[in-house]
């Protein structure tokens, strides 16, 4: 066993330690982490030592009033979980049988909870060790000012109403520190300056009409006006040369990692309602930006827009489909590892498995590495990383060759001939390009080849009616141009499908065509030998691929994203769905389907949208510069741009704060960082810390923590946060899961975090009270008295979740008939039960009720009781269509890159699936094997660990106390490397193979090799979440007084540190400039014996 | 098989023996009183869940064997053969059994009741991987039992292989006697020591034999030899092992082997089935698909 590590010498020395610890910590008052014995008495022992000896004991976890039902958050699945509690103290947790995630099939919804509280639904490792993070010695539980530089890891512990005082009012915060003496930090108020919503809508639309003018004079005339008309608020913009920089406002930087829905709404209702900052950004690019971020492009639909008043591609959202796995016959799992990650194990496991075993089902696992999911494979695809698209074109290649395609499904061209054949989406596959000098351009209009446009109406949200022209695209059948509206219902548009003619002289093809001509580039084999696979192997695939009518799927995650060529190989991949037109379909691609918690819909109990007496739209360029086009802009200085630009992602998580410290296009004054690690989750990670670290770059930074983590140990202030099992969210859903849903996080226990006191309540410290503090001092709308205008006050977080519980007990039709059941007086009683071990700060039955109207209070406790809300198995079917549809056109074409331009070469974008060769953002090929590095580094989940927060969970430890680098035995023979050995990783941008932590010194990349044979000779892989530097795996000092560290928590290796830097921008890692994923699997290394 | 804690030959001698050599020579052993007594059937009749839809019965794996189990439960004790099958096509080498188990018997480091090997086979590209989740194997003729010298461990009558904490003196003889490595020492360690404080959740009393066992130094289980017991404490109420009921791959069943009607029944009937070391005559109730 592995736990044998804890060997009796160990043990005996561990035991003193702890006596030595226990000393010390008793000396400490300040009572600043969960382990210095401030916690309260939960009275377990008292009452187990009573009952100790007795015959027949109950058993206490069966019993409803001992379990609440919520939602993990180990990982980003978001599994029901069912939470026992003891005494007060989360002992166990469980599924949530009422949930998909972790039952199959799931319980009914109104299944009784006398009944649900004796099923014990499945989870994951992982998900068994939560309680693990909760009560984590390590925790923080009250605030941490810095006392040295940054990361030296020197604090005190200071009072929540001093922290916030200081960080709303500035000052020389840091005098005491050297070097800092005269240093004076702007507080929020000084940056909080620009407060009339008024004035930010009249400045947006002059802005946008700055961006809309193209000649320079007119542009800067039109500048000097913006100065001018605005003169009275010159004092309050970032620079008044540059109006679209907007506001000062904007200097706040807001940054999350997990943030899931609930909590978004309400730090957005501060960051952007209340405060009026555009830079409110996430982290997806570091998870799978470039599939969230193709799945928009592809999902853009060419409509009327309401704001511009004419037709325009729009309204793509940012998500992406998966596979729905309990029907399907044959799966091409690429780049994903559904035992281990891929949203998720508890969720996708069994049906694999049952499928398998059943043999319903068989699949194809390409990955570098022989994974978990590969060991129940049909067939084992060692792709060469980077070259996943390859493989896609290949597969096109054949198919579009032995004409196995769905002809029927692509040659629609509009929705009324997807309708006509019963299909659910239809696809711009037969739609015609024009083809200007061989390079295909823009779709062909019906006024291109001398057509009238269409006269339209459209009667708008407010009633009034607009008029406007169409110009119809264009199809071909039969040697005629078909015109077609694609939204059209009623008039069916079909088109061949391999066109390539001329229109009135006008060159033109199909979009597919197109797509056939970039598939035939290369042979089958020529493929086959980009990718480091078999030709043979790719026409099994191929073939099987398209032999099970739509009953197939090509299920694709981050080792397909997240690379320089990301968006094109997940184009790539859902272009072979495509083919196959299984969308919508049982056993093809599926898209999430969640119960709306915001209350936008019509009818809704409360639309927290609108619930706000002054809100704010914020405007200006981001700091990472999405959504706008660079040469619109006022700092529009040609190519190459100082740094990217991108219009077509957002949430580009390794670009802000390199942006930041750049200054590009502005500086930042105060930063807030959630429930992210920047330093430690990004490749290249160290860029990171050296922005964070800098006080010269961001005057003032604010983290929020449970502990002090590997990117928080950088900042001024750490606000100690709430746990997922002792606070609200709502954690929405995966593509995967096919059922419509909304599962509910809620406070399962008492908070650690010390209680506070904000607008005259005392509630736990968590970003909600330092939010709500920040708004009380300040004076600031959107908080407090009268927040949500007539719907009452925001004092407490269930002021404002409750109301979203009670959106999601309403259901989403506006008659309210899709409303969940009230909860039974019996029901109600097992409610306060099953909380009576909760503190009013969190549980105050009258507060609770003061939150939503007494109409729906029935309804939230029905929600709640089961931890959400969850559709029944059978709801999920629709004979062989799947009942949750995504229902519209996808795009295999995408004209909007057509059009765009790359801001680093100034050269367009490929509008079609394709494969590009690993680049930097100048374009130029990495090719490091050839100085060398000879081994191609990726990462790779194991289920012990998810990235950066769950070193905290001994229990995982015990199954994986480190983690290892994985070699194939050809490799290690080649470079003279023997299992066991402890080797350092090196990289071109990382010669000497150590993370520079500033503040906190350096740290060595030296970890242990594992030679094993499941992996492609040429790759070398670590997993994630080991290799901490914080987290309990360093000393820190509070007041003075040393937390010694658990080096237990700081074993095994993390090699972001070796992570390519590109050479042009030379503080970020390498990035595709289209999606914006960073790349983690794009970096050659060297292993070098230590 | 990487499953044992890795006690030393010099650890215990030093600790093990020399407790186990004072307990005997002192004389408070009463053998008597040690042999194992018939258990009393259990009042308990398991859970009632026919609220719940057919179908849901039918096609959840998980309720069908809860409904097994509550028609054990009528059954004398003596009458039931609790037995697990392992379906290795379907274990995915995840351990939530392993952490599972651990979260709900309170074990402590190098105390492990389930877990689970992972081997890889064969040359690159040529590879495959075995996951094997290893609990205790319930022998009808355990080679761990006859070794105690106070008959502290015993087969129940429903088959199941227990320890009595009250009497366990920690010799360990069993541990070595047991050719699967399925038994582990209780040390009496902690996750969070050496941590700024011990964690309450660790200390918790374990529900394991139907009393509770809270951890203080000095009482049992602490010092004990421990082991997978099919969680009987669950079973006689209703409820399935923990180690089945969290298993994301639907890889564990349970029940009563002596009802021919239920799921694991027809599955050790299946010519798929195997146990492990067979040739020792231990005849273990938990049984293996290995493909």
């Amino acid at each position: 066993m592995k736990e044998s590590s804890g060997s009796l010498k160990a043990l005996l020395k561990k035991r003193i330690s702890r006596k030595k610890f226990l000393k010390m910590s008793g000396a400490t008052g300040a009572g600043a982490l969960l382990g210095f014995g401030m916690m309260k008495d939960f009275g377990l022992m008292k009452d187990a030592l009573a009952s100790a000896g007795t015959r027949e004991v109950n058993y206490d976890l069966n019993k409803a009033d001992n379990i609440i039902n919520s939602v993990c958050l180990q990982c980003n699945t978001g599994c029901g979980i069912k939470v026992k509690i003891l005494d007060g103290l989360a002992v166990k947790i469980d599924g949530n049988p009422y949930s998909p995630w972790t039952m199959w099939p799931h319980i009914p919804y109104k299944s009784l909870l006398s009944d649900s509280s004796v099923i014990d639904g499945h989870i994951c490792p992982k998900g068994q060790s939560g309680i693990q993070t909760l009560y984590d010695p390590y925790r923080i539980r009250k605030v941490l000012k810095r006392l040295g530089k940054r990361g030296e890891n020197k604090w005190a512990a200071i009072s929540f109403e001093q922290a916030v005082q200081e960080i709303v009012n500035g000052g020389k915060l840091f005098a005491n520190v050297a070097g800092e003496g005269n240093r004076n930090v702007e507080g929020l108020k000084d940056i909080w300056v620009l407060r009339d919503p008024k004035v930010f809508k009249e400045m947006a639309k002059d802005v946008k009409e700055i961006w809309h003018i193209k000649e320079k004079d007119k542009k800067q005339k039109k500048i000097e006006e913006f100065k001018e008309k605005y003169k009275e608020h010159m004092d309050k913009m970032i620079d008044p040369n540059h109006p679209d920089f907007g506001p000062k406002n904007n200097q706040l930087l807001w940054i999350h990692g997990r943030l899931k829905s609930g909590r978004s709404e309400f730090f957005k209702r501060f960051i952007q309602d209340s405060f009026g900052s555009t830079n409110f950004h996430g982290h997806t690019t570091v998870c799978q930006g470039s599939l969230y971020f193709t799945g928009k492009a592809m999902s853009d639909q060419f409509d009327f827009d309401e704001k511009d008043k004419k037709a325009k591609w729009g309204g793509g959202k940012k998500f992406y489909w998966q596979g729905d796995l309990s029907g399907a016959e044959y799966v091409i799992f690429v780049g994903a590892s559904a035992f281990e990650a891929n949203y998720g194990p508890p969720y996708r496991s069994h049906k694999i498995t049952e499928g398998v075993v059943s043999g319903r089902m068989k699949y194809a696992v390409v990955d570098p590495r022989f994974s978990k999911l590969a060991a129940k494979a049909d067939k084992w695809m060692p792709v060469k990383p980077g070259t996943e698209g390859a493989l896609a074109l290949a597969m096109i290649r054949w198919i579009v060759e032995n004409g196995k395609y769905d002809l029927k499904y692509l040659s629609n061209a509009n929705k009324a001939a997807a309708k006509g054949d019963k299909e659910p989406t239809w696809t711009n596959a037969c739609w015609l390009v024009k083809v200007k000098d061989g390079k295909p351009g823009e779709f062909l209009r019906a006024s291109d080849i001398g057509m009238l446009k269409t006269p339209k109406t459209k009667t708008l949200q407010d009633g009034t009616v607009v008029e406007y022209e169409f110009d119809n695209f264009v199809c071909y059948s039969n040697g005629q141009p078909v015109l077609f509206d694609p939204n059209n219902a009623e008039t069916a548009a079909e088109g061949e499908l391999l066109v390539d003619t001329e229109i009135n002289g006008i060159k033109v093809k199909s979009a597919l065509e197109i797509i056939r001509a970039e598939s035939y580039k290369h042979s089958i084999k020529e493929w086959a030998d980009i990718c480091g696979l078999e030709e043979e192997d790719i026409i099994a695939v191929s073939s099987e691929f398209t032999s099970h009518g739509k009953r197939a799927c090509a299920d694709i995650h981050r080792g397909v994203s997240q690379h320089t060529n990301g968006f094109y190989n997940v184009l790539a991949w859902y272009t072979l769905n495509l083919l196959i037109g299984n969308f919508d379909w049982v056993g093809g691609m599926s898209q999430a389907s969640t119960y709306d918690n915001v209350g936008e819909k019509e009818g809704k109990p409360y639309d927290l949208t609108k619930l706000h007496p002054k809100k704010i739209s914020s405007f200006g360029i981001s700091i990472i510069r999405h959504d706008v086009k660079y040469e619109e802009t006022t700092i529009f200085n040609g190519y190459p741009a100082k740094r990217p630009w991108f219009p077509m992602a957002s949430d580009i998580y390794q670009e802000i704060l390199p942006s930041a410290g750049d200054a590009y296009p502005y500086s930042i004054k105060a930063l807030i960082m959630y429930m992210g690690s920047p330093g430690y989750s990004l490749p290249a990670g160290q860029t990171q810390i050296e922005v964070l670290a800098d006080v010269n770059k961001i005057p003032l930074v604010i983290a929020s923590d449970i502990t002090v983590g590997e990117s928080s140990m950088y900042a001024d202030y750490i606000i100690p946060d709430l746990s997922y099992l002792e606070r609200w969210e709502f954690q929405g859903s995966h593509p995967s899961v096919i059922w419509k849903v909304q599962p509910v996080r809620q406070p399962t226990v008492a908070p650690i975090p010390e209680e506070i006191e904000v607008f005259g309540e005392k509630i736990p410290i968590s970003l909600e009270a330092f939010f709500l503090k920040v708004a009380e001092l300040m004076n600031m709308p959107g908080f407090g008295k009268k927040a949500f205008k007539d719907a009452g006050d925001l004092n407490r977080p269930e002021d404002f979740y409750l109301k979203m519980v009670a959106n999601v007990a309403f259901g989403d039709e506006k008659d309210g008939s899709k409303s969940v059941a009230d909860a039974s007086d019996e029901e109600m009683e097992i409610f306060l039960k099953a909380r009576r071990h909760l503190p009013k700060s969190v549980f105050d039955l009258e507060k609770w009720q003061a939150a939503v109207s007494p109409e729906y209070r029935k309804k939230v406790v029905y929600v709640l009781n089961r931890g959400g809300r969850f559709d029944d198995f059978g709801a999920a079917f629709d004979g062989k269509q799947l009942k949750n549809k995504y229902g519209k056109q996808i795009n295999m074409y995408i004209e909007k890159l057509a059009k765009a331009k790359n801001s680093i070469s100034g050269k367009g974008f490929s509008s079609i699936a394709t494969h590009l060769p690993i680049a930097d953002s100048q374009g130029n090929i990495i090719e490091d094997e050839k100085d060398g590095f000879s081994l191609n580094l990726i990462t790779y989940r194991e289920m012990a660990q998810c990235k950066s927060r769950t070193i905290s969970n001994y229990w995982l430890l015990s199954l994986l106390p480190e983690n290892f680098i994985l070699l194939n035995s050809l490799d290690a023979q080649r470079l003279g490397l023997r299992n066991g050995d402890s080797v350092r990783v090196i990289s071109k941008t990382n010669p000497a193979g150590e993370w520079d932590l500033k503040g906190a010194g350096k740290k060595p990349m030296i970890g242990r090799l594992k030679v094993i044979e499941g992996i492609r000779p040429g790759v070398t892989a670590f997993s994630l979440g080991h290799g901490h530097w914080a987290y309990g795996s360093r000393d820190i000092f509070i007041d003075g007084r040393r937390v010694i560290a658990d080096k237990r928590r700081g074993t095994g290796i993390h090699a972001n540190a070796a992570m390519r830097l590109d050479p042009y921008l030379k503080n970020v890692c390498l990035q595709d400039l289209v999606g914006a994923s960073v790349a983690f699997y794009d970096t050659n290394v060297n292993l070098v014996k230590v | 098989m990487q499953d044992k804690k890795s006690i030393s030959r010099k650890d215990f001698l030093k600790i093990g023996v020399s407790c186990a050599a004072a307990t005997l020579a002192s004389g408070i052993l009463d053998v008597k009183k040690a042999v194992a007594k018939e258990e009393p059937v259990s009042k308990d009749t398991g859970v009632d869940l026919s609220n719940l839809p057919a179908e849901i019965a039918q096609n959840n794996q998980l309720i069908r064997m809860q409904n097994e189990l509550a028609r054990a439960l009528k059954k004398p004790l003596k009458e039931r053969k609790w037995s697990m099958v392992l379906d290795l096509r379907k274990c995915i080498g995840c351990s939530a059994c392993t952490i599972g188990c651990k979260s709900e018997n309170v074990l402590p480091p190098g105390v492990v009741y389930r877990p689970v090997v992972d081997e890889e086979f064969g040359i690159y590209p040529k590879v495959s991987r075995r996951f094997t989740p290893r609990p205790c194997m319930q022998c009808e003729k355990p080679p761990c039992t006859p070794v105690c010298p106070v008959k502290a461990t015993y087969k129940r009558a429903d088959g199941v292989v227990v320890v009595d904490y009250d009497r366990c003196i920690g010799c360990r003889y069993c541990i070595t006697a047991c050719p699967y490595n399925a038994r582990t020492a209780d040390f009496g360690e902690e996750y969070t020591q050496g941590t700024p404080k011990v964690q309450d959740y660790e200390l918790r009393p374990t529900f394991e034999y139907r009393k509770k066992w809270p951890r203080k130094r000095g009482k049992s289980p602490i010092g004990n030899a421990r082991k997978c017991h099919f969680c009987i404490h669950r079973i006689e109420i209703g409820l399935l092992p923990a180690c089945v009921t969290t298993c994301i791959g639907g890889a564990t069943y349970f029940g009563d082997a002596n009802d021919k009607n239920s799921l694991v029944a027809d599955l050790i009937a299946r010519p798929n089935i195997t146990s492990l070391k067979g040739e020792l005559g231990t005849r273990p109730k938990v049984y293996y698909i290995w493909g």
